[in-house]
C-alpha cells in the first residue's frame, strides 16, 4: 500500500474532464495510461483532479474529451520538448493591448500576438453565421406572419359585413366603425403576444434542457431578454393593428348597400 | 360542376392572400425539406466525387479533425494495396508551410499528395505532378493570387520557421506546375500541393513517415462497407470510415439544422392547417344559405363534402406551385449566409434543390392543406337546413 | 291516389331558451295535379310545414307520406335522393349559386342525378326558354334581376321532372309587377300537369291557386 502510494507520488497527475471520468468511471487517485498516438506506449499517470470545463459553443457538438497536463509532461509525451502553441499574456494595469500587440509584431518571426478579443472575434464567426441564419429566418417568419394575419383578419371582419351595414343603415358613422375593428384587432393582437410570449419561454426551457441533456453542458441555447419580448410583442401589435386596420378600412369604405348584398 | 374551384374567384383579394400565405409556408416547408438532407448530401457527393470510398486516419480522429498522423505511412500503403478488395490507396499529409512575397510572410496550407492516388484536388490549368516529381507545385487559385505566381513560377517555401532565433529550416525551392480547385477547400483558402515525400521532409515528418491519412478506393463489385469493416480489422490503431461512417460522423455534428428543419417544417405545416381551415370555415358561414340550398334540392352530402374539399386542396396547390419557385429563391438565399461558415469547403451546400424534395413537400403540402378542409366540409354537409334556412330568414 | 299525405304533424324546436310550436297536429292531403296555397300571417307555421313536407325537415310527431313512401322510414341519403328526382324547390331568396351561369345553376340538379352532360345541357336550355330566359343563360345570378333570378330557380326546380314543385314565398322578395311574372308562370306550370304547393302570404298568388289551406298559430284553420 506504502509503496502503492510512494510509486503514485512520483508519477505525473493529471485532470481529466467530468464526461470523460463518467464514462470511464475514473476517480480521483486512479492511475491511468496517456499516450499520444494510439501504437505508442505512452505514459502512466494518476487522475489528480476531475474538473468542469468551461462550456465553449465552438466545441460543445464535437464532443471531445478535455485532459490538463503540467506542460513539461505533455511536451514530452508529444515529443516536441520546448515547443508550445500559444503563450497567454496578461498586461500592467492601464497597458493597452492593441499597442502591445503591434509591438510584438513588429519584431515577430514566426508568431503573431493577438488581442484576446480579437481572437474571440474571430472564433465567434461560426456564431455570426448561424446569427445570420437565424435571422433570416425570423425575417421570413414574420412575413409569413404578416400575409398570415392580414389574410386572417380581412376575413374575420368580412364576417361583419351585414353588422357593418345594419351600423351604417342606422346611422354610426364610419370612423367608429373602423375605431370598433381596429380595437378588436389589437385585443386580439395583445392576446396572442401574451399567449405566444408564454409559448416561446416554455420552447426555450425545454429547448435549453433538451439539448443541455444531449452535448452534456451547461450552456444556454435559447436565451429570452425582456428586450425580445418586448421587440416581438410591439412587432407582432404593429403587425395585427396594421392588418386589422387594413381590413376595416376595405370594409368601411364599401357602400352600405354592397354590403347588405344588395349593391 | 366544379363550383368549390370557382368560389376561389368571388374574393379575389381573399385568395390572393391566402394563396400568398399558403405559398410562404410552402416555400419554408421546401426549405426545410432541402435542409433536412441536403448538406449529407452534398457532403456525401463531395466525398465520393473522385471515387474514394473509404477514409484511414489515426484513432479516434476524423479527416483533417486533428493534427495527429499516422507513422509507417510505406508500410500502411502496402498493406492496403495489397488487399484484393482496394483498387487504389493514396496517402495525404496536411501541414502549414510559408512563403515570401516582398516582406511579407505567406502561410500556407500544404497537401503532401501521390498524383496517381489522389482524390482531393482537380487540375484546372497547366498540369498535374508526375509520379515522383519532388519539385513540383500545385497552387490554388487564392495562393496563386496571394504569390502573384503563375504555371512556371518558381516558389520558395519554407517548412519550419524558429522564432527564437528568427530563421527557417527545410525550405525548399519548387516549380508551379499547375492551378488546381481543392475540392475540400474553404473559400478563398490558400493551399499548395506537393509530393508527399517533400512536404514529410520539409515538416520533419519524414523520419516517422507519417501522413494525415489515406484515402481508398474499392475494386468495381466490392462493397465499401464491407471492405471498410475488413480493413479495421487489419488495423486496429487506425480509424477506417466509410463514407456512411463520415456522413452519419457529420450528421452529428449537422444535429442542430436537421431538428430545426424538421420543427420548421412542422409549424409551416400547422400555418397551412390554420389558414385553409379557418378560410374555408368562414367561406362555409358566409354561404350556409347556399349550401343548405343544395342540401334541399336533392345535393348529397358527400357531394356538397366533395366541393367545398377540393376548394381547399385546389387553394394549396396553387400556393405550393408559387411556394416552390418562392422556395428555390429563399433556398438560395439561406445557402448564402450559411455556406459562409469559417472553414466549410465552398463545394458544400446546405440546401440542396432535388426534385423528390420538391415532391415531397409539395405532397405533404397538399395532403396537410385539402385535409384540413375536411372538417369545415363536413360541418357544412351536416347542417340542418330547415333551421339553417330559419335562421338565414331572419 | 295523393301524391302527399300529412297526419297529425306537429314541430317544435327550441328557441332563446323557449320552445316554439310552430306546428300543432296539421293534417293535409294533396291529390295529383293540384294547385294548393298554404297561406297565413307571420309565424304561423307555414315555412316550416313546408320543409316537413319536404323532407327537409324532420316532424316531432305524425308523419309525411309523400308519392306512397313515409318519409320517417327513408336514411338521408334516400331522403336527399327523393328530393333530388321526385321534388322541385323554389325558394324566397332564390338561392342560386352565384359562381355558375343560370343554365348551370338549371343543370345543377341533373348533374347530381348523373345526366349526360349533353342531355342535361339540352334540357336546360329548354327550362330557361320555358321561363322566358332563354337568351340570358350564359349571365351568373349577379348580371339578373330579382324576378328572373327567382325564374332561373323555377327552372331549377324543374330540372328533374318532379312529381311535386313547392315554393316557399316565391314572390316575398319582388316587386309586384314581377310576382305577377311569376303567378303566370306557375299557373302555366300547373296548367301543364305540374302539382304545386306554394306558401305565400300573398293573396293573389292564394287566389290563383286552386286550394288554400289557412293556416294560424300552427294550426289549419277550417
Amino acid at each position: 500500500m506504502l509503496l502503492a502510494l510512494l510509486i503514485a507520488a512520483q508519477l505525473p497527475h493529471v485532470a481529466v474532464e467530468r464526461r470523460l471520468a463518467a464514462d470511464l468511471a475514473l476517480r480521483v487517485g486512479d492511475t491511468v495510461v496517456v499516450a499520444a498516438t494510439a501504437e505508442s506506449a505512452g505514459m502512466r499517470a494518476v487522475v489528480g483532479a476531475v474538473f468542469e470545463p468551461a462550456p465553449d459553443p465552438a466545441s460543445v457538438l464535437k464532443r471531445e474529451y478535455r485532459l490538463r497536463l503540467h506542460l513539461p509532461d505533455l511536451a514530452a509525451l508529444l515529443g516536441a520538448p520546448d515547443r508550445v502553441d500559444r503563450f497567454g499574456i496578461t498586461l500592467e494595469p492601464g497597458a493597452s493591448a492593441d499597442s502591445v500587440a503591434r509591438r510584438l509584431n513588429a519584431v515577430a518571426f514566426g508568431f503573431r500576438a493577438f488581442p484576446s478579443r480579437a481572437i474571440a472575434a474571430e472564433s465567434s464567426q461560426t456564431f455570426l453565421v448561424v446569427s445570420r441564419f437565424h435571422r433570416a429566418i425570423a425575417v421570413i417568419s414574420i412575413v409569413a406572419s404578416a400575409v398570415f394575419l392580414l389574410c386572417i383578419m380581412l376575413l374575420k371582419v368580412e364576417e361583419r359585413r351585414a353588422d357593418a351595414a345594419v351600423m351604417r343603415f342606422v346611422g354610426v358613422r364610419r370612423r367608429t366603425i373602423f375605431g370598433a375593428l381596429v380595437l378588436e384587432a389589437a385585443l386580439v393582437a395583445l392576446t396572442g403576444s401574451v399567449i405566444g410570449t408564454v409559448i416561446a419561454f416554455g420552447a426555450g426551457a425545454l429547448t435549453n434542457a433538451y439539448y443541455q441533456r444531449l452535448f452534456q453542458t451547461s450552456l444556454l441555447f435559447s436565451f429570452i431578454t425582456p428586450g425580445i419580448v418586448l421587440f416581438s410583442v410591439a412587432l407582432s401589435l404593429l403587425l395585427g393593428l396594421g392588418a386589422g386596420a387594413l381590413a376595416a378600412a376595405r370594409l368601411v369604405r364599401t357602400r352600405p348597400m354592397v354590403l347588405w348584398g344588395r349593391g | 360542376m366544379g363550383w368549390g374551384f370557382r368560389n376561389l374567384l368571388r374574393h379575389p383579394l381573399r385568395t390572393a392572400l391566402s394563396l400568398a400565405g399558403i405559398a410562404v409556408a410552402a416555400a419554408m416547408l421546401l426549405d426545410m425539406v432541402m435542409l433536412s438532407g441536403g448538406i449529407e448530401r452534398s457532403f456525401a457527393r463531395l466525398l465520393l466525387s473522385r471515387g474514394y470510398q473509404i477514409r484511414v486516419t489515426p484513432a479516434g480522429t476524423l479527416p483533417f479533425d486533428a493534427e495527429a498522423t499516422l507513422p509507417n505511412a510505406s508500410r500502411i500503403r502496402d498493406r492496403l494495396r495489397a488487399d484484393p478488395g482496394v483498387a487504389a490507396a493514396g496517402a495525404i499529409l496536411g501541414a502549414n508551410v510559408h512563403a515570401r512575397r516582398g516582406d511579407s510572410l505567406l502561410t500556407l496550407f500544404a497537401y503532401g499528395i501521390e498524383p496517381d492516388a489522389q482524390g482531393i484536388y482537380e487540375v484546372e490549368s497547366g498540369r498535374d505532378l508526375h509520379r515522383g516529381e519532388a519539385d513540383g507545385l500545385l497552387l490554388s487559385g487564392a495562393a496563386a493570387l496571394a504569390l502573384g505566381a503563375r504555371v512556371g513560377d518558381t516558389i520558395r517555401l519554407t517548412g519550419r520557421l524558429d522564432p527564437q532565433l528568427a530563421g527557417s529550416g527545410a525550405d525548399r525551392t519548387l516549380v508551379t506546375r499547375g492551378i488546381v480547385r481543392w475540392l475540400y477547400d474553404y473559400r478563398g483558402q490558400r493551399s499548395v500541393g506537393l509530393a508527399l515525400g517533400t512536404l514529410q521532409e520539409m515538416t520533419g515528418r519524414a523520419a516517422g513517415d507519417r501522413v494525415s491519412l489515406f484515402m481508398v478506393k474499392a475494386r468495381d463489385g466490392v462493397d465499401p462497407a464491407a471492405l471498410a469493416a475488413a480493413l479495421r480489422r487489419q488495423f486496429p490503431g487506425a480509424a477506417v470510415n466509410s463514407i456512411a461512417d463520415l456522413v452519419a460522423a457529420f450528421r452529428v455534428r449537422m444535429l442542430y439544422f436537421r431538428q430545426l428543419s424538421y420543427i420548421l417544417g412542422t409549424v409551416s405545416l400547422l400555418v397551412t392547417v390554420l389558414l385553409v381551415a379557418t378560410l374555408l370555415t368562414i367561406t362555409v358561414n358566409e354561404r350556409l344559405g347556399e349550401i343548405v340550398t343544395l342540401r334541399a334540392i336533392g345535393v348529397s352530402r358527400l357531394h356538397v363534402v366533395a366541393q367545398l374539399v377540393a376548394e381547399g386542396a385546389a387553394l394549396t396547390i396553387l400556393g405550393a406551385a408559387g411556394g416552390v419557385a418562392l422556395g428555390l429563391a429563399t433556398a438560395r438565399y439561406l445557402d448564402a449566409i450559411l455556406t459562409s461558415f469559417p472553414g466549410l469547403p465552398a463545394a458544400f451546400s446546405f440546401f440542396v434543390p432535388r426534385a423528390d424534395a420538391i415532391a415531397l413537400a409539395g405532397a405533404v403540402l397538399i395532403c396537410t392543406g385539402t385535409l384540413a378542409g375536411l372538417y369545415p366540409a363536413w360541418r357544412a354537409s351536416r347542417l340542418p337546413i330547415a333551421a339553417t334556412l330559419r335562421a338565414e330568414a331572419t | 291516389m295523393s301524391v302527399l299525405v300529412a297526419r297529425d304533424v306537429t314541430r317544435d324546436y327550441p328557441m332563446n331558451g323557449e320552445i316554439v310550436h310552430a306546428l300543432r297536429g296539421v293534417s293535409l292531403s294533396v291529390s295529383p295535379g293540384e294547385y294548393v296555397a298554404i297561406a297565413g300571417p307571420s309565424g304561423s307555421g307555414k315555412s316550416t310545414l313546408l320543409q316537413v313536407i319536404g323532407g327537409i325537415d324532420v316532424p316531432s310527431s305524425g308523419s309525411v307520406e309523400l308519392l306512397g313512401t313515409r318519409l320517417d322510414t327513408l336514411d338521408d341519403r334516400a331522403l336527399t335522393r327523393l328530393r333530388l328526382l321526385r321534388l322541385g324547390f323554389v325558394f324566397q331568396r332564390f338561392h342560386l349559386l352565384p359562381v355558375l351561369t343560370a343554365l348551370e345553376n338549371v343543370e345543377l340538379p341533373m348533374a347530381e342525378a348523373g345526366v349526360p352532360r349533353g342531355e342535361r345541357r339540352e334540357r336546360a336550355r329548354s327550362l330557361l326558354d320555358y321561363v322566358g330566359l332563354g337568351t340570358r343563360g350564359s349571365h351568373r345570378p349577379t348580371q339578373l334581376s330579382g324576378g328572373e333570378m327567382q325564374r332561373v330557380a323555377i327552372a331549377r326546380a324543374l330540372a328533374n321532372r318532379p312529381a311535386i314543385v313547392l315554393a316557399d314565398e316565391p314572390t316575398g322578395e319582388l316587386d309586384t309587377a314581377t310576382g305577377a311574372d311569376i303567378l303566370a308562370l306557375f299557373r302555366r306550370l300547373n296548367l301543364d300537369g305540374t302539382t304545386l304547393i306554394v306558401v305565400t302570404h300573398d293573396d293573389r298568388l292564394a287566389a290563383e291557386a286552386g286550394r288554400v289551406v289557412h293556416m294560424f298559430d300552427g294550426r289549419v284553420r277550417s
